[in-house]
């Protein structure tokens, strides 16, 4: 079980005054944890529904940590919502069909502590300044503007937290977006409740924004080495596309110290208005001893393009979880994700694509490298074609390279169709490198350790090549590259 | 003969220093092509066993005096060999002999091992050697991994060259330039020196450029890939080049560039062993020495008329059986 560092509230939940129902007041005096109490009272009368404590402390927890205001925050409803929803649902198990492959058990034994505090001047010094793209920084969470670079933004495009946001009819339109109800899973409602601020990227009708916005997501805090501390970080961003408006996302998790460990709970929501397009580019390097738990959850308009190239390589446990609702007709939608496990690590990708109109059109690669016995891959990729999703054309291919005895990866491509006019189809394969591919190279005078490492690397260039920024682009390949290097030299090939 | 003294050739440079290299690396390649062995002894003895193959090399010193004196290159006795998994034996006693300059053709009945012959030389992982020698240039071939068979000078055109997607030409076959290069001591070539080198040599094959950042093989016709293999044996070169039907699946203008291609590389100094069915290939490059395969031996052994022979009357005028 684990420890929290907030001992006061374990256990006990301030019993308000005179509340015996369960509404949900617009005037409250206390903070929103009361809501738990009240619905907690109310469903004393119904059947009982199991509670895991574990999530509910964890819940009180990052509840406390939050700064309380009088004022009625915007972010206010997400949070009792999501801690509504954190009562009923457990912390996932490996019974769970969605965690099956996913070990998630090390989070909980694990002290979890709240960053609560926005990052103080003495974090940021290690934060390379990036002057030369738009960027975002965002540490442990919480948007620092001072070390993000905001100038040179289109007319009408706005980037920066929610709370700052001039425009009050931009603001209650994501306001609204925020409020409404999407059922993610638990560490969804996790971030709802601990997120301490929202930013919003936010493009206007028709705008084509030239240069991509950096998202450059930091960890500072964190336990040491081989502790057992995990600093629990919830960074929240929405980026919203009017119709016809275009943008281009890089989003980086970096940490400032190798080896800390720490819990990246981040969430992601993408909407794209009609003919929109965004393409989205996701770069995970997380600290080999972190929990990066991530959530995309986007939503396309009819006509729009979303894109995603994907690399992670970082995190002893990494796992994204990709939701894409298509709303409208003659969408489109490429996905490309590239995971490495060198150490002992587990990279993880749920994705779920619904389509409910027709015409959609969507692609998807999915590619995964594990170089270590320990290391391990899981990929379960579900593709809905609903009933009036006809004459959707898509694909889905998973590859797969286990290199070393013992890695293992658990891929479950699943396509489930309804409507009747459509043109579907899925691949899987899982191999080690190709024996006629690597006697050619013999029969060259190349060596077997060349020609493994050049191969290897061929694998996941097919999805580097993809990442739109050619200096993103270098910059993985050359990461990419030192990481399997070292494995080769110790592999006994 | 002397089997060992196959690379302390008559050349007098050999004498002098072991480092006198012939092929200046950054000098481009005239026009007329030659892949020359370099008749040093290399020092280097502990990684590699022989002496290594050259570059592709600008001038052949006429020095190879005693011409009169053939030396030995390949040199095969009772070779056996069977399919590494089944055991099924496919080599049953192949003797063969080839000297420098000259040009072999091995034809023979579909089965009766003229391909198995060809990878196990090479040292294909399918195969097990079961009894005989191989040597090559005085060294024992069999105890070399296959890339050291590749760095010694022995070269293979495939049969079925393998995609090798995710990888381009220009990439791998700087790979394998820069091998050989480390091999003989000298600095790698960067992709930009590289392509300046390799450039010229695509005439050769009558290939264009884009060819280059094409992936090895992915999406290559019969005839490109057959193209491509002698690209490869134009850059790297070789001393010994086998030709594993490099005539199959090529219209006649391809056969005739790539046989233009294979006829420019020749010199005194390096060999070609050729396996086919037909005779249009030998018609093109001419062979000194024509053997027949069958049941996994080497059964007869003449000159041309005997494929002429073979076209006339097939395989039953010629079987031993």
């Amino acid at each position: 079980m684990a420890t929290f560092t907030f001992t006061p509230h374990i256990g006990r939940l301030p019993t308000p005054p005179s509340h015996s129902f369960p509404t949900t007041s617009s005037k409250r005096k206390l903070k929103f944890n009361s809501v738990a109490t009240t619905t907690r009272a109310s469903l004393q009368t119904s059947p009982p529904t199991l509670s895991d404590p574990f999530v509910l402390q964890l819940a009180e927890t990052l509840e406390d940590s939050l700064p309380s205001s009088s004022s009625p925050f915007p972010l206010h409803k997400l949070r009792e919502s999501s801690s509504e929803s954190l009562l009923s649902t457990p912390w996932p198990s490996r019974r769970d069909e969605p965690f099956r492959f996913t070990d998630v058990s090390f989070i909980k034994q694990s002290q979890i502590h709240p960053i609560s505090n926005p990052p103080q001047s003495s974090d940021l010094s290690s934060i390379p300044l990036e002057t030369q793209f738009t960027n975002v920084v965002i540490v442990d969470g919480h948007f620092v503007k001072s070390v993000s670079n905001l100038t040179e933004l289109p007319n009408g495009v706005y980037v920066g937290s929610l709370i700052d946001l001039p425009s009050e009819s931009i603001a209650k339109r994501v306001s609204d977006f925020v409020d409404r109800k999407f059922v993610g899973d638990l560490f969804w409602a996790i971030n709802g409740v601990g997120a301490p601020d929202l930013t919003v990227v936010y493009v206007p009708a028709g705008c084509k924004v030239e240069n991509p916005i950096h998202l450059r997501y930091f960890s500072i805090h964190g336990g040491e080495e081989g502790s057992n501390e995990l600093a629990i970080s919830n960074p929240r961003v929405l980026v919203m596309v009017e119709n016809g408006g275009e943008i281009e996302i890089i989003e980086e998790f970096l940490s400032g110290d190798q080896g800390r460990s720490y819990w990246a709970n981040p969430v992601l929501d993408v909407v794209i208005g009609s003919e929109g397009r965004v393409k989205h580019s996701y770069i995970q390097n997380q600290s080999l001893n972190a929990a990066h738990i991530k959530w995309t959850s986007v939503q396309q308009e009819s006509t729009s393009a979303y894109e995603l190239v994907e690399i992670s390589t970082g995190g002893r446990l990494s796992r994204h979880n990709v939701h894409i609702q298509q709303l409208g007709p003659e969408t489109t939608t490429e996905l490309s994700t590239l995971h490495l496990s060198v150490g002992n690590q587990t990279q993880d990708l749920h994705s779920s694509l619904v389509l409910d109109h027709p015409r959609g059109y969507s692609r998807q690669l999915h590619k995964c490298i594990v170089a270590n016995p320990q290391g391990q891959a899981v990929f379960d990729g579900n593709v809905k074609v609903n009933r009036y999703a006809q004459q959707t054309d898509a694909g889905q291919l998973t590859r797969s390279l286990l290199l070393e005895p013992r890695a293992t990866v658990n891929v479950k491509p699943n396509l489930q169709i309804i409507a009747d006019d459509v043109k579907c189809s899925h691949g899987a394969a899982i191999s080690d490198l190709e024996e006629t591919q690597l006697f050619y190279f013999q029969a060259r005078g190349i060596d077997l350790k060349t020609a493994r490492k050049a191969l290897i690397f061929s694998f996941g260039s097919e999805v580097i090549e993809r990442l739109p920024s050619s200096s993103v682009r270098k910059r993985v390949e050359h990461h990419i590259k030192e990481l399997l290097n070292p494995t080769l030299e110790t592999s006994p090939h | 003969m002397a089997i060992s003294m196959a690379y302390c050739t008559s050349s007098s440079t050999a004498a002098t220093s072991p480092l006198v290299r012939y092929s200046p690396c950054n000098s481009t390649i005239s026009t007329r092509l030659t892949f020359f062995p370099l008749p040093f002894r290399s020092n280097r003895r502990r990684s590699i066993r022989i002496a290594t193959a050259s570059l592709p090399a600008v001038n052949s010193p006429s020095t190879s005096s005693s011409g009169s004196q053939k030396n030995l290159l390949l040199e095969v006795k009772d070779l056996t060999a069977v399919i590494a998994e089944s055991r099924q034996e496919i080599l049953k006693g192949v003797n063969l002999v080839v000297n420098e300059g000259e040009v072999h053709a091995i034809m023979g009945k579909n089965g009766s091992g003229k391909s198995t012959f060809a990878k196990v030389l090479v040292g294909h992982p399918d195969y097990e050697i079961t009894g005989g020698s191989i040597q090559f240039k005085g060294s024992d071939l069999l105890e070399m991994e296959p890339e050291e068979r590749s760095l010694a000078g022995l070269f293979m055109s495939f049969q079925s060259p393998v995609e090798i997607p995710g990888v381009s030409n220009i990439d791998f076959l700087n790979m394998a330039y820069n091998a050989r290069r480390r091999q003989l001591g000298l600095a790698e070539l960067g992709p930009i020196e590289f392509y300046a080198y390799i450039f010229p040599k695509l005439d050769l094959v009558n290939m264009k450029t884009d060819f280059l950042n094409r992936n090895v093989n992915e999406g290559f016709s019969g005839g490109e890939r057959k193209r491509n293999e002698i690209l490869q044996l134009a850059v790297l070169g070789a001393e010994m080049a086998i030709l594993d039907e490099i005539d199959s699946g090529l219209d006649v203008d391809a056969l005739r560039d790539v046989a233009k291609a294979v006829n420019g590389l020749l010199t005194p100094k390096n060999s070609v062993l050729m396996i086919t069915h037909y005779l249009r290939l030998l018609e093109f490059i001419e062979p000194s020495c024509i053997h027949i395969m069958e049941d996994g031996k080497i059964v007869k052994t003449g000159d041309i008329s005997i494929a002429k022979l073979l076209e006339e009357e097939g395989y039953k005028a010629i079987s031993t059986a």
